[in-house]
């Protein structure tokens, strides 16, 4: 079986060592960076395939983990981003997503749940925390009774989708959610990487609004 | 009696505090202190020039009036109200603390115009040569410690009128001094000199307490800002070590552990204290069931990841009751990761909590057991909404569905608003 190559981005070396050393044997750790420069320096370098980004980091022009996405794109184009952060707020999540994070977990989740989300995300699936997966439907108006009409309608989730949602906003796995909704694990990947792009790409006013906000735009 | 470093100026005080700062500092009975002013004051006024240089270069104290002091200095009457409420309390330190200047002056001024013009009447042979250009003075010295104190507060108009109007009232101090001169006899040389120097140093005598304590409040509020500064820091310095940290703890420790329920407590205790995140809206659903957490939190090993979804809406006792019992369940029989989620939709709220704990069934808890056929189930049936019980996500551990219509809650506050 190869090995998963990731690359650590983490300000924190506590952190950093604390989770290397919880990550199973399957990940091989090609690097570590503490700031935006050093990053995006590792990324070119080693081209790992996953990279475990922290959404607050210093240096570079203060864009932080967004930052290190927009500025390794084309250095290292098949490499992946997994947003992981402390602060869990929604607007801090967004901006990374939005800068091209295939992912987000929070930084208390356990070795081998960070592990099994730089699977996935290697792969080419998004991974939604709980929080993330609750604001998504927020933002899309899915409490509110909005539904999209068309498949390819981007300021809105589908029914489907937002079933998904809602079950990983409680903690679902995708296994999990597969079983409730008598779907295949394929399928519940599929439904999730369609929210991420829209997530990437819709320009609802709630989305964008956090974008200006933050001049991502 | 303990002495202070520096003197300063009790809030509360007599004429100015001076005397009352200095025995402070010195360990003295104020008594003494007093009656060393007054016999200073005798020798030829020296006593009141200490004083007056004194009360204009010393700071008032930030400490709270001491009430004892109060009492001691307060009349009955006063007394009375000050003990009737905080407010008239306020008011009244205000009041004391700052000596009104202007109005002691503009009355002086006056009742000398007034005099004079009795006394002229009266078909005495006034000085008017002497009596007009004092009025003048104390008239321009009164208005420009007004706008002095107005500059200084910040308050009222903008700054660039208040230092034209402060700029006047010193040009009306300066015309006030060389009245005297120009009234007098023919002028010469020596009335041209002394009237020029007079000016000089009667504006800047009016100016320079002022221009003392605009430098004192700069340096204040330089050290003000220095503190805010060093507390940032220190913030952002634990935010990346400490917190860090508890994270990291928590990630190796498992949610069950008891290391990782500490960790966790300290956490949210240090974010509260590092970022002051006191909910704006205290009875929203969302930061109730928030709170409700913490505290379970706090006394189970368990840890609740809760989503919320939809509008921010006031939370419903029997629906924020009935949740409580069902957290309280999740955190006693299971532990572990508990997931709460809220949605706040059109027509109704949903609150689902599922653990991964061994599962409960219904029909396995013996009829006469309240706990959760009364508080979860019963509450609510009551309240208008329901709840199903049953096993949580893969069939494993347990899901607790509580539903309520908006209708029902809208009803219950308008309610409340209008009994």
């Amino acid at each position: 079986m190869t090995q998963l190559r990731i690359a650590i981005v983490d300000d924190h070396s506590i952190f950093r060592s604390g989770l290397r050393a919880e990550l199973d044997a399957a990940l091989e750790v090609v690097g570590e960076a503490a700031t935006v420069d050093e990053a995006i320096v590792l990324v070119e370098a080693t081209r790992p395939r996953v990279v475990l980004l922290d959404v607050h980091l210093p240096g570079g022009h203060g864009g932080g983990g967004a930052e290190v996405i927009q500025r390794s794109a084309g250095a290292s184009p098949e490499t992946r981003f997994l947003a992981l952060s402390v602060s869990d707020a929604a607007d801090d999540v967004v901006r990374v997503i939005r800068a091209g994070a295939r992912g987000y977990i929070t930084k208390s989740s356990s070795g081998a749940e960070v592990s099994e989300a730089a699977r996935r995300v290697a792969e080419g699936d998004a991974v939604f925390s709980p929080r993330l997966a609750g604001f998504v439907l927020d933002a899309f108006g899915a409490a509110a009774g909005e539904t999209a009409a068309t498949h390819d309608e981007l300021d809105r989730l589908s029914q489907r989708e937002q079933e998904v949602m809602r079950l990983i906003a409680r903690g679902y796995s995708y296994r999990e959610v597969a079983g409730e909704l008598f779907i295949s694990v394929k399928t519940v990947e599929t439904h999730v990487s369609s929210v991420l792009r829209k997530l990437q790409l819709s320009n609802r006013h709630e989305l964008t609004a956090w974008a200006l906000e933050r001049k991502l735009l | 009696m303990e002495t202070t470093a520096t003197i300063v100026r009790p809030r509360l005080r007599v004429v100015g505090g001076v005397c009352a700062g200095v025995a402070g500092h010195l360990g003295a009975p104020v008594a003494v202190v007093r009656t060393i002013a007054v016999l200073l004051a005798l020798c030829g006024g020296a006593g009141v020039l200490l004083y007056a240089w004194l009360w204009a270069t010393t700071p008032v104290t930030d400490a709270p009036v001491d009430p004892r002091m109060r009492a001691s200095l307060t009349t009955p009457a006063a007394g009375a109200a000050a003990a009737s409420g905080s407010a008239v309390d306020s008011s009244r330190t205000e009041h004391l603390r700052r000596a009104p200047v202007t109005e002691i002056l503009l009355g002086l001024a006056l009742i000398g115009a007034g005099g004079a013009l009795v006394v002229n009447s009266l078909g005495v042979e006034v000085p008017l040569a002497v009596v007009i250009p004092a009025i003048v003075v104390l008239a321009g010295v009164a208005l420009a410690w007004r706008q002095f104190a107005d500059l200084r507060a910040g308050t009222a108009a903008s700054a660039p009128t208040l230092v034209v109007r402060s700029l006047g009232a010193l040009v009306l101090v300066a015309t006030g001094i060389l009245l005297f001169f120009v009234t007098g006899e023919t002028p010469n040389v020596w009335t041209v000199v002394v009237a020029a120097v007079s000016v000089l140093l009667g504006v800047g005598l009016v100016a320079l307490p002022w221009v003392v304590r605009l430098t004192r409040d700069l340096g204040e509020e330089r050290a003000a800002r220095e503190r805010a500064n060093e507390r940032a820091e220190i913030a952002a310095h634990l935010h990346d070590s400490v917190l860090q940290t508890l994270a990291l703890i928590q990630q190796k420790a498992g949610p069950r552990s008891e290391a990782a329920r500490l960790a966790r407590a300290q956490e949210r205790e240090l974010r509260d204290w590092l970022f002051d995140t006191a909910p704006a809206d205290d009875r929203d659903l969302a930061s109730e069931l928030r709170r409700l957490a913490d505290v379970i939190e706090h006394d189970h090993p368990v840890r609740f990841e809760l989503v919320t979804v939809g509008a921010s809406v006031p939370a419903p006792e029997s629906l924020l009751a009935a949740g409580r019992e069902a957290m309280l369940n999740a955190a006693r029989h299971a532990g572990g990761d508990v997931s709460i989620f809220v949605e706040v939709g059109p027509e109704r709220i949903d609150l689902i909590v599922t653990d991964r704990g061994p599962g409960m069934s219904l029909d396995a808890i013996p009829a006469d057991r309240l706990g959760v056929r009364e508080s979860i189930i019963g509450r609510l049936a009551r309240a208008g909404g329901s709840a199903v019980i049953g096993p949580g996500r893969g069939g494993s551990g347990t899901e607790v569905r509580l539903s309520l219509p908006v209708a029902v809650v809208t009803a219950a506050e308008r309610g409340t608003d209008h009994p």
